[in-house]
């Protein structure tokens, strides 16, 4: 029996447990032609919408009541203590429960309405207020947790606590990637000026969980290797390397014919890929030969790696190159005193570089089957935290209501869902839960997040565990 | 799963023909159908349950499927009621209604789960080849293989067989010599001494306690938000001693989990107890306590039931179980065993949270002993001296000249004194300094206004032990005294403040959520001078806080105790001025100390009759203060000199001995709070929704304890050991053998439960669980026992026939061939290239580690990796920061220890190719590799890369595979001779230096041999 093509069919029909990618399930594919997409029998459950998600993560809880929820009753209000109508006793963090006034702190930024939608956005973000017909709002959105680590996990992986898998590797496991040589999900990190001293990441919130590692988001960072490892050390040249892999490969098919071993031939082509990727990766990140004009659209921080006008540039690159999940994290939203000061800059840090991210999707034709998600994971109460001034006020954590919006494939948009109480303190019109944004993602995928599961623990696990309803409103 | 679907039908082809409930139907009807009709309570449908028998026969006629409620359901021709719904997104397949089907027709019979019922030990079947079994094991193997119609491997060669036998048993490759020992000794048992040798190695300790690390969650973080550090290392080195002592896994047991509640329980047992605080601790600014309370109890319930028992009990912290007939009220019962723990919520976000004990080291506690000698002894000596020392006291007293003013003050540690004296430190501020008669002397006068800028004096931070005192006459009851600390209200420093007629202490980082505040609650009166004292630990508590007012403790208010970060600050020290306040009235003689004080020296400071004095007063009529105060200016300034030496050196002594012990590693530990918290169940498992109130308990599925056990943890761990459990035994035998053949017996290593996977050999786990039992949970005897066997010895070539049936190798018809663990990829390449450094136990280290992954998650600090031996320890002893595990290791699958795992996972990708390939541990591996194949492989290139290739596989190349490895040395010599650099870029890689000595080209060409050696399929797998 030839060891070789038995090992080749074992090793295409995906049945080895230990067959595998990190997030780099669609590597797969041009090894084992177009039959094998590297996607879960049986899906997409529908004809998707879109084929990607850029999901733009602003990491520390972006002030709904400075940005986009809009309340002009306030400005009367300014220094008043919260009405207990308005609390109903509900929970406060640690760092206010023991406050003993709440007064109401208006925003002191302006607002005005935009667009055929006529959206509220604020002074503060000039350039996505341009594109608010592009956008869609939800206001009503609400959390469960109310500090960060337990709301940022809750966020990427359905549970406040560890162990879930992010979503980007639900939708890696499920759909797997459209590029031979890239990951199907990638993670950036980049930090605001808003508040330097920002709550903190954790390699958990791209993390796996229990499914396999390889469906884990590989991060591209900016300092030093793109990907770990990814640069062969000075002394060893590109063709000094392929022969190394020629070598390697030798040796190890000796190995296998004595052995037949399949998974010695899933190390082989592991080798290949991982040689691709030594090309191209660097060809991802080097944006040299984009044109001036990108860089003046998404601004003169985007030439500065590691920025978020630089990483939403790359995602650019990414949606192109077919990354399944492509994940930015903005940090620097923690506006818990000094709001004033540290606003207004973390602002145009975004403004520019989401306004330029869609206009330029768009004008590739990206847009359409590729969806931009935006938001963190909570919002800011009304309530100053420490003493309200003239010019300085803080806010606290506001889990009961926040603001996210959507843009591109099968999102409707110029739509707003849901709305607040004359606080933005609690929901009085449709909200929507965390699990319900997930369902709603996946099924811009064609995903029906109840049939996404994997056992474990002797459980069918999904994202949205039990919960979870498709936001039919925000739907194209 | 799939590939189990792939066994199955080779399995029921060759099967005995009868169903078996257990094998067969339970998975089933647990998977299908019970999340609808099992234990779940509150959503089980038309009162049908079929995971219990009685609840099965509603709906079963033994002996008549078609008469059979059941059958007709799942059969039925409308999609509509057919079962399962089609909106559970269940289905049965045709061999599955097959199945069940045969199990009515054939009468139905029950069982009970296999996993509650006591193993029962069969005596080793008959097999075919009775030459075959070495010992027990084989006949269970063997007996199934016969059924299967499938032969056994022969067994492997030697080379194979050390170097298989070294990674599973120590988790290091063989060296050569070891290697060569073997294939020359001819004995009879030259296998078994191996065998006996690596178990007696200190390396199995290690090797063992890598994957109960998993289990346990160890890291050394806590995991949330900053992830801080915090030290819980003398733990983990308690596990290698205790697997290197070979210590019983049912004491190993009961000390992990209760070792502080046996009887006269010894330093070691409680530090045992570490095991349950190794979870995750929260320290989030504005977390809220209670809420993870109940994550940490729940915690320690998943991971003890997960690890003894194989149970996932916390599947039913929300609702009952839906698949094991576990109620809601059962888990918040067995949580009631972990919840009266005196802990916080609120976890110190830096260090170790009570309760914790200090855990010296073995030297430590020789060190230890040996400062404790000496204290003994100079206490000895200075006791010795009483009666001479009292005659020189009454003597000095006598002959000292009263009018001449002479006072004493602690002066230990003492960093700064303001007897303001007509002079001011530093600067004065808003105004000049005014004076007036002061307590001593004159006094500070304040007005409201004015205060004094004393400059960079105390800048103590929240582990620092310190002191403040002064005397102080308030004219208006709220002010600053002594602070170091932001000039507005509530801001970050620490202070001694006046509020409201009483004293306060702040500490402040940021009000209300990082901060301490205590007060007195006696006020401090106004117009009259009183001596304020307080006095610090360092131990971030309000518990380390003592206030004196006029040298007697003060009763204390807890304002706030919720101290988390340091409130160091750069403001310089201030008097009469803080946070915004202002004093009003006189302060005098203000002390600022390095060290905490005892209440004997505060009482002392407060006497402010001078000892000229004070020795006019008679002595019986002094105060106990006073007389400290006289005794010590004596003993101190004006004893003879061997008095003075005397009292210098116990007092020196007891510092140092204080000293070091602040400086001992801590352990978190396990601890009763006194009075039991009440247990509530949980609604929808929420911190804030307690239901009904219950007591401890055993879920009713399981043997109830023993009617005379103690109904707590201790009683609890003793029932897990008992001999009759069902699981502990099971699960960690079942553990063992997934480390040594890849695959547990149970596949679901972590799950026994009717979801968990139907062993694969049922009657070898029982006859290895009864055995475990029977020698007393004897672990190296059980590990002996396994790979001596004749199962564990096989070859682990396939044929493609082998392939094909039992693709995943779960009957062991061949040896199992699988990756290295994480650890071993990383520990062998340092082993072979020479590097290692095996040290014992000790904090963790940070070896290589791509600069930047630390700081660009949090902005923080970054990665600061170590130098020297500290690079190049085994993979076990690598720092392990939760929020930014070390890639090396996780790229190979590592478990993440965020929570407790058990399943063995192992995947093959392009980043561990790009690690093996790039990653400077592995390239300066292969350089000092190469140093080793120049200097110790023989004269020729191709005895220098046989010795290579054998320093990671064990054996020599054969001639195809040496001729490959002899091409690409010269390909890469051949390039290095063209150019200088190349050669001498790669050699720079890795702290270590290349050996001057050795021609630097020919180097960089074996080097780059023994990269290609290092990423062999074969060198990162056991064969």
């Amino acid at each position: 029996m030839n060891h070789l093509s038995m090992t080749r069919r074992y090793f295409f029909s995906r049945t080895s447990a230990s067959l595998g990618v990190p997030a780099l399930a669609g590597l797969l594919k041009n090894d084992l032609g177009a039959a094998e997409s590297g996607t879960l029998t049986g899906l997409p459950h529908f004809a998707p919408k879109a084929k990607r998600v850029i999901y733009l993560f602003q990491s520390g809880g972006p002030s709904q009541l400075d940005m986009f929820d809009w309340k002009p009753a306030l400005s009367g209000l300014r220094g008043k203590e919260l009405p207990d109508s308005v609390r109903q006793g509900q929970r406060l963090t640690g760092m206010t429960a023991t406050q003993t006034s709440f007064p109401v702190a208006p925003t002191i930024y302006k607002f005005a309405q935009h667009g055929n939608s006529g959206a509220w956005v604020s002074e503060l973000l000039p350039k996505l207020a341009k594109m608010a017909d592009d956008l869609t709002f939800i206001k009503s959105m609400h959390t469960n947790a109310i500090n960060h680590d337990p709301a940022v996990t809750f966020f990427q992986t359905g549970f406040i606590l560890a162990g879930r898998p992010s979503i980007g590797s639900w939708l890696a496991y499920g759909l797997g990637s459209e590029n031979k040589d890239l990951p199907a999900f990638v993670v950036m990190i980049s930090q605001g000026t808003g508040n330097p001293a920002d709550q903190p990441l954790y390699d958990r919130l791209w993390g796996s969980g229990f499914l396999p590692t390889r469906y884990q988001g590989v991060k591209f960072r900016s300092i030093g290797d793109p990907v770990l490892h990814i640069k062969n050390p000075e002394g060893i040249g590109r063709e000094d390397r392929r022969h190394f892999i020629d070598e390697l490969s030798q040796l190890n098919q000796i190995r296998l014919d004595e052995f037949g071993d399949p998974e010695i031939a899933t190390r082989v082509a592991q080798y290949e890929m991982a040689f691709r990727m030594q090309s191209s990766v660097p060809d991802l990140i080097d944006v040299s030969k984009e044109p001036e004009r990108v860089f003046e659209m998404y601004g003169s921080e985007s030439r500065r790696p590691g920025s978020f006008a630089a990483n939403c540039l790359l995602a650019r690159r990414l949606a192109e190159r077919g990354v399944r999940f492509i994940q930015l994290f903005h940090r620097g939203w923690d506006q818990h005193n000094k709001l004033p000061k540290q606003l207004p800059g973390q602002c145009r840090d975004m403004d520019q570089a989401c306004s330029a991210l869609i206009t330029d999707l768009k004008e590739r034709g990206l847009l359409e089957d590729t969806l931009v998600v935006w938001g963190g994971e909570f919002g800011r109460t009304v309530y100053c935290q420490g003493k309200l001034t003239e010019d300085d006020y803080g806010r606290d954590h506001h889990p009961r209501c926040f603001t996210m919006w959507m843009a591109g494939g099968g999102i409707k948009p110029g739509v707003t869902v849901g709305e607040t109480d004359d606080f933005s303190y609690n929901i009085v019109n449709e909200p929507v839960e965390v699990h319900d944004l997930h369902a709603t993602i996946l099924h811009c995928l064609g995903v029906d997040h109840s049939k996404l599961t994997f056992k474990f623990q002797g459980r069918h696990f999904r994202l949205t565990d039990i919960h979870g309803k498709v936001v039919k409103k925000v739907l194209a | 799963m799939r590939n189990l679907r792939l066994l199955l039908p080779l399995i029921a082809a060759v099967a005995p023909a009868a169903v078996e409930f257990n094998r067969d139907i339970r998975p089933i009807l647990s998977d299908k159908c019970f999340s609808c009709h099992g234990p779940d309570d509150k959503n089980r449908m038309a009162k049908l349950r079929l995971d219990t028998e009685a609840g099965a026969r509603a709906a079963v006629v033994p002996g008549d499927a078609n008469k059979s409620v059941l059958y007709q359901r799942i059969t039925h021709q409308t999609r509509g009621l057919r079962m399962p719904p089609v909106a559970s997104g269940n289905t049965l397949t045709e061999r599955e209604i097959g199945l069940l089907r045969d199990w009515i027709d054939e009468g139905a019979r029950w069982q009970g789960h296999w996993s509650f019922l006591k193993p029962v030990r069969m005596a080793p079947p008959k097999v075919s080849n009775p030459a075959w079994p070495r010992n027990a094991i084989d006949h269970f193997i063997l007996a199934r293989l016969d059924r299967e119609g499938l032969k056994p491997s022969p067994e492997a060669d030697r080379r194979t067989l050390i170097r298989r036998l070294s990674f599973d048993l120590t988790g290091l490759p063989p060296t050569p010599a070891e290697v060569d020992a073997f294939l020359n000794d001819s004995s009879p048992n030259a296998y078994e001494k191996v065998v006996d040798r690596l178990l007696q190695a200190q390396r199995f300790g290690e090797r063992m306690a890598v994957r109960w690390l998993d289990a346990a969650r160890y890291a050394d973080t806590n995991g949330y938000q900053t992830d801080a550090e915090r030290s819980m290392w003398r733990w983990r080195d308690w596990v290698i001693d205790a697997f290197n002592r070979n210590m019983p896994f049912d004491r190993f047991t009961v000390e992990q989990l209760a070792g502080d509640l046996l009887p006269n329980a010894t330093r070691d047992q409680i530090l045992a107890t570490g095991f349950n605080r190794n979870h995750r601790g929260n320290g989030e600014g504005g977390s809220i306590p209670e809420e993870f309370l109940v994550e940490y109890s729940v915690d320690r319930v998943d991971t003890t039931s997960t690890v003894w028992m194989g149970l996932t009990l916390a599947c039913s912290r929300c609702h009952d179980h839906k698949y094991d007939p576990f109620s809601q009220k059962d888990f918040y019962r067995f949580f009631g065993f972990f919840n009266n723990i005196p802990e916080k919520g609120k976890v110190f976000k830096y260090g170790n949270s009570p309760p914790l004990i200090p855990a010296p080291t073995a030297s430590q506690e020789a060190e230890l002993k040996v400062i404790e000698g000496r204290l003994a002894k100079a206490d000895d000596r200075f006791e010795r001296m009483y009666k001479e020392r009292k005659a020189a006291q009454v003597e000095w007293e006598r002959s000292l000249d009263r009018s001449r003013p002479l006072d004493w003050a602690p002066s230990f540690a003492m960093t700064a004194h303001y007897a303001f004296d007509g002079q001011t430190p530093g600067i004065a501020r808003e105004g000049s300094p005014a004076f007036d008669s002061g307590k001593l002397g004159q006094a500070a006068v304040f007005d409201g206004k004015r205060y004094v800028e004393a400059g960079n004096i105390g800048q103590y931070g929240m582990l620092d032990k310190f002191a403040l005192a002064a005397w102080v006459k308030p004219s208006q009851p709220s002010g600053a005294i002594v602070t170091r600390a932001q000039d507005i209200e509530e801001q970050s420093g620490y202070g001694l403040y006046l509020h409201q007629g009483k004293l306060q202490v702040n500490m402040i980082v940021r009000w209300l959520d990082d901060c301490l505040r205590v007060e007195t609650v006696d006020p401090v009166k106004l117009n009259e001078w009183t001596h304020v004292a307080m006095t610090y630990d360092g131990s971030r508590t309000a518990d380390g806080i003592r206030v004196y007012l006029n040298g007697e403790p003060a009763k204390l208010k807890y304002i706030v105790d919720d101290l988390n970060q340091d409130f160091r600050s750069k403001e310089p020290l201030r008097i009469g001025a803080g946070n915004g306040m202002r004093f009003h009235g006189s302060i005098d003689d203000v002390r600022v100390y390095s060290d905490a004080l005892t209440s004997a020296e505060a009482a002392a400071l407060a006497v402010s009759t001078p000892v000229n004095e004070l020795v006019g007063l008679e002595s019986a009529k002094r105060t106990r203060a006073q007389a400290d105060k006289v005794e010590w200016c004596f003993l101190e300034r004006f004893a003879p000199q061997p008095i003075r030496t005397a009292w210098s050196e116990l007092h020196g002594l007891r510092k140092q001995r204080e000293k070091f012990l602040d400086g001992l590693p801590t352990v978190m530990v396990m601890q009763e709070r006194p009075q039991v918290r009440e247990t509530f169940v949980l609604n929808r498992g929420q911190y804030d929704q307690p239901g009904e109130k219950v007591t401890r308990g055993i879920p009713a599925a399981l043997p109830p304890l023993p009617r005379d056990a103690s109904l707590d943890r201790l009683g609890l761990a003793r029932w897990l050991v008992s001999p009759d459990h069902p699981l502990t035994a099971r699960v960690t035998v079942n553990r063992f053998w997934q480390m040594l053949f890849g695959t547990g017996i149970v596949k679901t290593v972590e799950d026994f439960g009717s979801q968990g996977e139907w062993p694969v050999h049922p009657e070898l786990l029982d006859w290895l669980a009864t055995e475990f039992v029977r020698t007393g949970w004897d672990v190296k005897a059980m590990m002996k026992t396994m790979v001596t066997s004749a199962a564990y010895r096989q070859s682990s070539k396939a044929t493609p026939e082998l392939l094909q049936k039992d693709p995943e190798n779960r009957l062991l018809a061949r040896g199992s061939r699988f990756r290295l663990a994480p650890e071993m990829v990383r520990d062998q390449a340092l082993s072979a290239s020479g590097l290692l450094v095996e040290k014992l136990g000790g904090p963790s280290v940070k070896p290589y580690q791509p600069a930047g992954l630390w700081k660009e998650l949090s902005g923080g600090a970054d990665y600061q990796r170590d130098h020297g031996e500290n690079l190049y320890r085994r993979s076990m002893y690598t720092y392990w920061k939760r929020a930014s595990p070390p890639p090396g290791l996780m790229t190979f699958d590592s478990a993440g220890r965020e929570t407790c795992t058990v399943r063995e996972n192992r995947t093959n990708t392009p980043l561990q190719a790009l690690t093996l390939m790039n990653d400077e541990t592995y390239l300066e591996a292969s350089r000092k590799m190469a140093e080793r194949m120049m200097r110790e492989g023989g004269a020729t290139v191709d005895s220098r890369l046989a010795y290579g290739f054998s320093l990671a596989v064990s054996r020599h190349p054969k001639d195809n595979e040496a001729r490959v490895l002899k091409a690409s040395f010269d390909r890469n010599l051949a390039r290095f001779q063209r150019e200088d650099e190349p050669a001498r870029k790669l050699l720079a890689q890795g702290e270590s230096k290349p050996d001057p000595a050795l021609n630097a080209k020919e180097l960089a060409a074996y080097a780059s041999v023994a990269s290609l050696i290092l990423n062999l399929d074969e060198a990162i797998t056991k064969e």
